[in-house]
């Protein structure tokens, strides 16, 4: 028994890479009785590799991740199927969740952050804090960043910043910012977190709940969001291409985007913790800014580029 | 083979009938022709096709293509790995480090071992003991706990001895040449400490006598006869370094020291997946281990017979005189690096609330080791199925081991060089190779991928390949314990009519059992904090300890990983102590005279 899980199979089998998964699972199973398997091979980019590798023979019926191109593109590559309309007509989102939903159908989204610019009050003065992605130039060799190989919220960053300067604009610009390998190619937000908070950069480009994860635990830091536009990095639900388990799901997503499932994945400390609620009537946690100028993503292109600037960053920031 | 013949006949003419003689020559013949198909096919499905379907890779891209998949060859993924400078990035910082580490590793190990075997130095049991509880410790733990030592806002940075320059260069090529020297220094330790004790002191007495000084004698003797096993121990921990998962998914990942283990993790498991980048690294990484294995081989050959003397007398040992205090400080100094700093540092962050706040009381806290002992948490869980795990996979691998040992030692064809070579080749398998090919092989393969057992997803592919990964080992354990008995006694047996599986149990595992119990705690231990296997193949019902912890220390979560890996060593740990401890006591009381005790070297055992 201990070696098949056939036999003592739960309903669903769910790949993530998010901090409050297993634990909003768990509340999912205390409240309707349906068992979930989480499985958590690492980062986004470990996940999203894992079901690469599976093919067309995937174990996953949903996967819980940070991102919108990504899932854009499981879907062209149909290992993920379109979320039925009736998913998302029974759910009450906000203004935010509206403009999040995707016209392909390719994911549920159930929260939403975003990649801000990290700075360490105490070793960068208050008359010198960056105000956008360019004024990163300033502090070049000192920036710590994410492979957004490994990072699912740090290829949407990518994507953004070529959709808002341009592709061209936006590689030389990086050019100029990332120009020391041995910070810019950190897997996750922890290791950017550190070097900003040790000292080792003066400024890193992180996901601005890991931000506020630090601010909450006491940290001396702060997130300013760049004047280019910030854009929007949705929480997203893919549906596996091959589940049998359709109740099942839909069960799990009505649950996900109700208060009470949002009050589950709000219950902890960790970076996804900190998300922006979506759902009509629900608070973020204490300290999280909400009132971010969002620019939308545009998904198609992010999607059909994913490999050819994954391939650029590592190629050329990631030693 | 004339034996079994004689026997046979012998067996026939005692009284038998046609229909006896019949089924004499049937099972000889059975014998003959299917034990071999029997054993060619385990090895083929646990070890052989997973690495065909790795290496394939580098030159049939289009193999596991999702849209597409075909079979077109094409040397495509090789010319793009040599084009690409991170390639040969990790294949020269690979190189760099199994080299330099090679060299370090073996002039500190062979200290050790001149230290421990041939000096009257304090403390000397003790200091015998370190390199084995080194060896047994994870190198991917030891590399987690000089994280917390030397990470800015370590331990060792907040007691402010650390300079930011030292912090920057210790995460890169000289500390993790410092790191995996202090990982792997015991094999040297066992290397040249079997040969010290092999040398003999007939050679030294006569140079004496003759007058000459202890300097020259080691200089002009002993170091010659030297020469091979520190040849071994050079190639052994090169290997050793060029396969290591632990450190490189570790403390190089968190250095941004790419090396090809982690290149092929990274290629296989990153998005854009890229399996045919992966087989490429996967064949150069097994160019280089296989040839540097071979180059062992040979050199093991010739070096047995110059340092083994039935004639040898034990070696001279050195008053060191007042030079005993300061050489058993070093030692002590050594083993502190090796095991009871990095132990010492795991075991102070599982009691700490924030690595930042440092060893003060107010930070003391027991949360994280009651978190992890709680009933129904995930690290209860995983080192509950990794106890679990561990101990299926070592079960299954010596019995299985213990059957194949029986009988390979029966046979006199090619059938015993066959196995015992492609166990050593599979010594040079690194895990994180196997473990990609096993993902190839049981999730991809049309026919494979819907058996039952083991499947992809559950915990039974991934204990097969604990399995795969632990059989050459326990098999080489078990045939030298087994090859060791005197054939007359099953033959005596055998005349008594007593059947196969009797005098294996009533017979011949009595007189192993020590070997038999020895490889059974190797692979446990060994099983308990696997993690290339582990990381690959994890399973739906959840991880075992060593992808938990790893994945713990990576998201922030330091001190529960610590207290994890803490309670692993205790109770995997004294677990096995407690067996080894009854199973000697049991052995000893029955009066068994002896039984076979490799040491990890002598049968190209390795810790990663």
């Amino acid at each position: 028994m201990l070696l098949t899980s056939s036999v003592m199979a739960a309903d669903l089998i769910m790949y993530d890479a998010l901090d409050f998964a297993a634990t909003a699972a768990k509340a999912f199973t205390a409240k309707t009785g349906v068992t979930v398997d989480v499985v958590e091979p690492g980062g986004t980019g470990e996940t999203l590799g894992k079901i690469a590798a599976e093919g067309d023979n995937p174990q996953f019926d949903i996967v819980w991740v940070d991102g919108s191109a990504v899932m854009e593109r499981m879907m062209e590559n149909h290992v993920l199927q379109p979320v039925p309309a009736a998913f998302y007509d029974s759910i009450k989102f906000n203004d935010l969740g509206k403009s999040l939903i995707p016209a392909s159908h390719a994911f549920v989204p159930t929260g939403a952050s975003t990649t801000a610019i990290e700075v360490n009050t105490k070793k960068v003065p208050a008359d010198q804090l960056p105000k956008s992605w360019a004024d990163l130039e300033k502090f070049a060799g000192s920036v710590a960043s994410k492979d957004p190989n490994m990072s699912g919220p740090m290829y949407q960053w990518l994507a953004g910043v070529f959709q808002t300067e341009g592709v061209d604009a936006g590689k030389a610009m990086l050019a100029k910012i990332l120009t020391n390998k041995a910070l810019a190619g950190f897997p996750s937000g922890g290791p950017v977190d550190k070097s900003v908070l040790t000292g080792d950069a003066k400024v890193g480009i992180n996901q601005d709940s890991s931000i506020f994860a630090k601010i909450a635990s006491g940290e001396p830091v702060v997130a300013i969001y760049p004047t280019e536009g910030s854009v929007a990095l949705p929480a997203s639900i893919g549906i596996s291409a091959k589940t049998q388990h359709m109740d099942a799901i839909k069960k799990f997503v009505a649950f996900m985007t109700s208060p009470e499932g949002q009050a589950a994945m709000m219950n902890g400390d960790d970076t996804d913790f900190f998300f922006i609620p979506i759902i009509q009537g629900v608070s973020a946690k204490p300290g999280r800014k909400i009132d971010i100028p969002f620019v939308v993503l545009d998904d198609k292109l992010a999607s059909a580029h994913e490999t050819e600037w994954k391939t650029w960053y590592k190629d050329t920031f990631v030693q | 083979m004339a034996h079994e013949q004689q026997l046979g006949a012998t067996g026939i003419v005692r009284g038998s009938s046609d229909k006896q003689m019949v089924a004499f020559v049937r099972s000889a013949i059975g014998r003959v022709s299917v034990l071999p198909l029997i054993i060619y096919a385990v090895f083929a499905m646990l070890l052989g096709l997973p690495l065909l379907l790795v290496l394939v890779q580098a030159v049939m891209p289009g193999l596991f293509d999702v849209n597409a998949p075909d079979m077109a060859l094409s040397l495509g993924p090789l010319e793009k790995a040599f084009g690409s400078s991170r390639v040969g990035n990790a294949v020269v910082n690979s190189l760099e480090l199994a080299a330099t580490t090679a060299f370090t590793a073996t002039l500190l190990g062979g200290a050790f071992a001149l230290l421990a075997r041939r000096c009257n130095i304090p403390a000397r049991r003790f200091i015998s003991a370190v390199p084995w509880l080194v060896f047994l410790t994870p190198s991917y733990l030891k590399a987690l706990a000089w994280v917390l030592l030397i990470s800015p806002g370590g331990y060792l940075a907040q007691w402010g001895i650390l300079s930011t320059q030292f912090i920057h260069t210790f995460f890169a090529l000289p500390g993790l040449v410092f790191v995996q020297t202090l990982n792997l220094f015991p094999l040297a330790t066992f290397v040249i400490g079997a040969a010290l004790a092999g040398l003999g002191g007939e050679y030294e007495d006569a140079a004496r006598m003759a007058g000459v000084r202890p300097l020259r004698i080691w200089l002009h003797i002993n170091g010659p006869l030297l020469m091979p096993a520190i040849a071994l121990s050079l190639i052994t921990i090169f290997a050793e370094v060029l396969s290591d998962f632990g450190m490189a998914s570790t403390i190089a990942r968190v250095s941004n020291f790419g090396v090809l283990t982690y290149g092929i993790y990274a290629a296989a498991s990153d998005y854009p997946v890229d399996f045919p980048m992966a087989g490429v690294q996967a064949l150069i990484l097994l160019l280089l281990v296989v040839g540097v294995a071979m180059v062992d081989r040979l050199l093991r050959r010739r070096a047995d017979p110059r340092l083994i003397s039935g004639r040898s007398k034990n070696g001279r040992t050195y008053d060191l005189g007042l030079w005993r205090w300061p050489a058993a400080i070093a030692a002590l100094v050594i083993s502190s690096l090796a095991l009871f700093l990095p132990v010492a540092a795991i075991a102070a962050r599982a009691f700490s609330r924030t690595l930042g706040a440092g060893l003060t009381f107010g930070n003391f806290t027991a949360a994280n080791v009651l978190t992890a002992l709680s009933f129904g948490t995930d690290t209860d869980g995983a080192l509950l199925r990794s106890l679990a795990y561990a101990g299926i996979a070592a079960v299954i691998t010596c019995g299985g081991a213990l059957i194949l040992a029986a009988e390979l030692d029966r046979s006199r064809g090619i059938l015993r060089p066959l196995v015992l070579g492609l166990s050593l080749g599979a010594v040079a398998i690194p895990g994180i190779v196997l473990g990609f090919g096993y993902i190839l092989m049981w999730n991809r393969l049309p026919g494979l991928r819907n058996w039952p057992f083991p499947h992809y997803g559950d915990a039974s592919l991934m204990v097969t390949g604990y399995i795969a990964a632990a059989l050459p080992y326990c098999l080489v354990i078990i045939m030298g314990a087994i090859g060791q008995l005197s054939p007359s006694l099953g033959e005596a047996a055998k005349l008594h009519g007593v059947g196969a599986t009797r005098r294996l149990l009533r017979i011949t595992l009595p007189l192993v059992l020590l070997s038999v119990v020895t490889a059974f705690l190797f692979t446990f231990i060994r099983t308990m904090f696997e993690l290339p296997i582990s990381q690959m193949l994890v399973p739906v019902n959840g991880p075992p300890v060593p992808p938990m912890v790893t994945h713990l220390f990576s998201h922030d979560q330091d001190g529960l990983g610590s207290a994890l890996s803490l309670l692993s060593m205790l109770v995997a740990g004294g677990g096995a102590g407690i067996i080894w401890l009854f199973a000697k006591r049991f052995v000893t009381r029955r009066g068994v005279a002896s039984a076979v005790m490799p040491t990890p070297a002598s049968s190209g055992i390795s810790s990663s």
